[in-house]
């Protein structure tokens, strides 16, 4: 038996560091420290895995598999690789440098997720802090169309409102947290305060508060069902903040206004830093989405929606992001790794997906390895592979290797390796 | 039965984490995403009872769902986890962002006579299953 302590969770974006792992004749056998969610990843790593590699639902070797996905990616026009974001970055340059060696376009989960995020931030800039500084300083924390006691269901524990920090020594009691929301939700529940704002007018609240803290009047009785007294009272709060921060989720990328919701929490945040000090963070979902986003952005110099085509990389989201590729029925094949496209893309779309080959490298039976023409099983990283992973934050860790995988399953980024040498003959 | 208009948000839970992590095939997950939630009163307005399966249809199309109560809503919005299920009543518009719309969509929900689908029917109707 063998106990693996500080153990990184590879599930969400808080990248928890803090696990114990009891391993017993190659099993992980118990898991202290964890969440639900992490606790299930880890016991059940061996439930419903792919047994084999598969062409159209019929076992191969892997040496078939490997020849028909490098087979299936050089013959097609327009591949698409896609996912990328539970996986880690050793993988996801590999991924990056097969769309390269492909001619086709890679992108990554973040595109239905904090996409608009990174569209915003790339127009406006971004104060950021790393998860230790909150924990540490922040008096008040702002949960915007975020629902941590759902999704990430460590983090107000371990670092946004129970953890006791430098300057916060009394945890809980020396924070004041605030929800933003369309709905009642565990997370307003647990905050001082619950804001709710009616569904789609997160622009208008956030614009109304940046006008507040910058002295002007409302005329309006109430702005998104938010009376102004109340914004005027969450106005001040804020401005009398020693270190403030907003963990935004969402609640405010998929829904009206996209990226310029963003937008506007970046503007209300600025404004803030005239009179305090004041951060925001995306809540990652994916655990190494930051990843994909960051090894992307080292390799081509965008983060996500990067085209090969011409031989250089061209970044176009809208164009070159999976939805818009798949909606237009512009690619002709896909490798998809590290994520299930036919459970997370609208039905419209995810028919387009089994209208191509598709080639999926994952670890457990998905309705997307269930449309795939070839399905190859590789190793769990965190569990079975080591690798690093980015917090939410942006802040690397690695994943540890703590069993081995079954014999002649290889790793994300091995199995990229053999496709390439193939293609590249 | 009339339909009822309500706004459509969709989202993750936690039940919806631990059942992806035994397999997007197991009971646990199939379960935490084939339904959607509402407010025990819309619920008490359109006569549904527990067990009755629900139609949940947008301009974008239609689905036959189980569904919860839960009071964590206020009367006009019904939550849909993300899944499968709920994919079926989402478009494609992104408006040239790459994101569609999740969240905040017009909907209507009502009794249905159907039942709800199986994963496999669902792969089935994206054009494909190689299972």
């Amino acid at each position: 038996m063998t106990v693996f302590s500080d153990v990184v969770c590879p599930f969400c974006g808080c990248l928890c560091d803090d696990l114990e792992v009891t391993v017993e004749d190659g099993h992980v056998k118990d898991i202290k420290n964890a969440c639900g969610i992490s606790r299930s990843k880890f016991l059940n790593h061996e439930k419903n895995r792919l047994e084999a590699p598969t062409i159209d639902g019929v076992e191969v070797p892997l040496e078939k598999a490997v020849d028909a996905a490098a087979d299936i990616l050089s013959t097609s026009m327009r591949p698409l690789v896609y996912g990328l974001s539970s996986t880690e970055c050793v993988a996801i340059a590999k991924a990056v440098e097969l769309a390269e060696l492909a001619g086709g376009v890679v992108d990554n989960t973040s595109s239905v997720c904090h996409g608009p995020t990174i569209l915003a931030l790339q127009q406006v800039g971004e104060s950021k802090t790393t998860l230790g500084e909150v924990k540490n300083r922040a008096d008040l924390v702002i949960f915007w169309g975020s629902n941590p006691s759902q999704a990430h269901l460590r983090h107000i524990i371990r670092y946004s409102g129970m953890a006791k920090g430098r300057f916060v020594p009394n945890g809980r009691k020396d924070r004041y947290i605030v929800a933003v929301d369309i709905k009642e939700t565990g997370t307003t529940r647990l905050a001082d305060e619950y804001v709710k704002v009616e569904p789609n007018k997160d622009f208008e609240l956030l614009q109304a508060l940046r006008a507040t803290v910058r002295g002007q009047q409302l005329s309006a009785e109430s702005v998104a069902g938010v009376p102004r007294e109340k914004i005027a009272e969450l106005a001040e709060r804020m401005k009398a903040a020693k270190f403030g921060i907003v963990f935004f989720g969402l609640g405010l990328t998929q829904s009206e206004g996209r990226h310029m919701n963003i937008d506007a929490a970046v503007g209300l945040v600025a404004e803030l830093n005239n009179h305090t000090k004041f951060l925001l963070t995306p809540m990652r979902g994916h655990y190494n989405v930051g990843g994909a986003n960051t090894v992307t952005t080292w390799q081509t110099g965008y983060p996500y929606a990067v085209d090969f085509s011409r031989g250089y990389p061209r970044y176009n989201p809208g164009e070159y992001t999976s939805i818009d590729m798949l909606a237009r029925g512009e690619a002709d094949s896909a490798l998809i790794m590290a994520s299930d496209p036919a459970s997370t893309f609208p039905a419209g779309v995810a028919k387009n997906l089994a209208k191509i080959p598709v080639v999926t490298l994952d670890q457990k039976v998905t309705p997307t390895t269930m449309l795939s023409k070839v399905v190859i099983p590789v190793a769990t990283a965190g569990v079975e592979a080591e690798g690093t992973a980015y917090r939410m934050d942006g802040v690397p860790l690695r994943l540890r290797k703590l069993v081995e995988p079954s014999e002649g399953v290889h790793s994300d980024a091995e199995v990229l390796e053999m496709i390439m040498v193939r293609m590249r003959g | 039965m009339a339909k009822h208009k309500v706004t459509l948000v969709s989202g993750r839970t936690a039940q919806q984490g631990v059942g992806l992590e035994e397999g997007k095939t197991s009971d646990n997950y199939v379960k935490s995403v084939n339904h959607v939630q509402l407010c025990p009163e819309d619920a008490a307005k359109i006569k549904l009872k527990e067990g009755d399966t629900v139609s949940v249809e947008t301009r974008h199309g239609s689905v036959v769902v189980n569904w919860r109560p839960s009071k964590e809503l206020g009367s006009g919005m019904v939550f849909f986890p993300y899944g499968p299920w709920a994919n079926q009543v989402y478009g494609y518009e992104t408006e040239g962002t790459g994101m569609p719309l999740f969240k905040g969509i017009e909907a209507t929900v009502a009794p249905a006579k159907g039942k709800v689908k199986s994963i496999d029917d669902l792969v089935k109707s994206l054009g494909g299953n190689k299972k």
